[in-house]
């Protein structure tokens, strides 16, 4: 069979394009952008920091799309990109609290601090971790889709919800801490930086879509080996 | 551990753990992709047979 | 009406089946009790800090007790295939909804009623004046979980390790009610009234609402997973 052809050679081109993108990301990211005068070189982070924690919430907002459209629908494909979202989400939600915890060793001295922005992203890697397990332990494949786009969808409304109340709960509590690593001083930015930080970004993009591409195609394919091994048995 | 140090261990990990689901998921989808060539090969013969 | 008069019904066959055999009331009522023994005996409390820990511990005790309430919740719907009885009938599903909330919400505040001052007793705290205030913030921070866990639990329903898997889908979701009610009781403590905690409070009634009503209007997808 013969159709897959063109999908497959348009996701190479995307992957090639998506390592090249990287790879200059990697080299502006590392000796061109200048040191930061505050935190040194471990500033560098930033450049991977920032653009992986934008993939998650794309992550998470596709996955609500899909929950969306596939309570409306019931199309097998608006589920498969439920849960192909859902999964890269909980990749990249994991490796931000990873570069997070990182950069928070040498400029506040620990791994971790239950500041607003690290606390809720774990948040958010805990309510897609609970989706993707609630997907795998539920053996019919119809109610596991229905059950994970009600939690896609009432998960991610309350997200807001969750936002407010651990930012309140921080400043309630703790001084605002000096050096935020995500906090920008865009004033005096120098340009290097932001081009290093724009081509980071859109290299994560596509490195996001080539994945997310791979994973769909994934999910299509096993889609048609369990619809075949049905008609099958019907034999 | 050095600035650098937390730069390349940063770096490392998340690359690592990109390019080990990548392969992972390319794995996934090459099984996944004989399972079906499994699958739809007697349909494929018995076309053959009916021409 | 209809609505609320079909929700009616069902709630009060469930009390009635619970009054009768209370082994869910019962059960809830102990190991609620169960838990403020091994909070004290866990924790090494100072008369000055309980006050202060206070706020987190019975809440924790609560959401404890309430999602063994909820593991439970359709139970009764389970055996028998009486679920399918229940949707074959002219049924609205968001009555279904409101039926199970109230009922878990019921459970919950009977348990609370004897748990609290059994808190005050155990734990050695004199403000008993504040009983009220706390009864009704406490009252707030149930509403709100028993509306959410109703949906989870019956999301979870045909799952495998149920009992496991309701937990970790709920808790991270309730978050704010968790941080809304918590600060709304230590403000209460600490200063006998509500003051800077007032933002807290709306938190909590906005995510009950809000809640409340989502619930409703997802429960026709979420009971047709049976």
């Amino acid at each position: 069979m013969k159709k897959g052809q063109p999908q497959k050679s348009r996701a190479r081109f995307l992957g090639a394009l998506a390592l090249i993108t990287i790879a200059f990301g990697l080299y502006w990211a590392l000796v061109q952008a200048p040191r930061d005068a505050l935190q040194g070189d471990v500033q560098r982070i930033m450049y991977l920091h920032l653009p992986s924690i934008l993939t998650a919430y794309l992550s998470f907002f596709l996955v609500f799309i899909g929950s969306c459209l596939y309570l409306w629908k019931r199309e097998k494909r608006d589920d498969n990109l439920a849960h192909s979202a859902a999964e890269l989400g909980v990749l990249f939600t994991a490796l931000t609290i990873i570069e997070g915890s990182i950069w928070g060793k040498p400029t506040w001295g620990v791994w971790w601090t239950w500041d607003a922005r690290l606390t809720l992203t774990a948040i958010l890697l805990l309510i897609y971790s609970g989706y993707l397990m609630l997907r795998s332990l539920i053996d019919d494949e119809d109610r596991a889709a229905l059950s994970a786009a009600i939690l896609g969808i009432v998960g991610f409304l309350d997200i807001p919800l969750i936002h407010m109340s651990v930012y309140w709960w921080r400043t309630l509590h703790q001084p605002p801490s000096i050096l935020r690593p995500d906090k920008l001083p865009w004033e005096n930015v120098h340009p290097a930086m932001l081009t290093a930080l724009a081509i980071n970004f859109v290299g994560f993009l596509l490195l996001y879509f080539y994945l997310l591409s791979l994973r769909l195609h994934l999910g299509e394919v096993r889609s048609e080996i369990k619809t075949r091994r049905l008609n099958q048995g019907a034999f | 551990m050095g600035s650098w140090g937390f730069v390349f261990l940063a770096y490392g990990i998340v690359w690592g753990c990109i390019v080990t689901y990548l392969f992972a998921l390319k794995r996934r989808v090459r099984c996944a992709e004989e399972e079906l060539m499994q699958l739809r090969a007697p349909e494929e013969s018995s076309d053959h047979d009916k021409k | 009406m209809k609505l609320l008069r079909e929700t009616y019904l069902v709630l009060r066959k469930d009390l009635v089946l619970q009054l009768r055999r209370r082994d869910s009331l019962l059960t809830m009522f102990f190991f609620g009790t169960l838990l403020l023994f091994v909070f004290h005996l866990s924790f090494d409390l100072v008369p000055d800090r309980v006050s202060e820990m206070a706020p987190g511990l019975l809440w924790l005790a609560f959401l404890f007790t309430g999602t063994l309430g909820l593991a439970q919740l359709f139970g009764a719907e389970r055996e028998n295939q009486c679920l399918d009885a229940l949707l074959l009938s002219p049924l609205d599903r968001g009555a279904l909804f409101l039926a199970k909330a109230c009922l878990n919400f019921i459970l919950m505040l009977l348990v609370e009623l004897v748990i609290i001052p059994l808190f005050w007793i155990l734990f050695n705290l004199q403000t008993w004046n504040l009983l009220p205030q706390v009864f009704l913030i406490a009252l707030l921070g149930t509403l709100g979980f028993c509306v959410l866990g109703t949906v989870m639990s019956a999301l979870t329903l045909r799952a495998r390790a149920r009992e496991l898997l309701l937990p970790l889908v709920l808790f991270p979701l309730m978050i704010p009610i968790i941080l809304a009610t918590i600060q709304c009781l230590g403000a209460v403590l600490r200063g006998g009234e509500l003051g800077d905690a007032l933002p807290w409070l709306r938190l909590l009634i906005g995510f009950d609402v809000i809640f409340l009503t989502l619930g409703v209007l997802v429960f026709d997808w979420v009971i047709e997973i049976e």
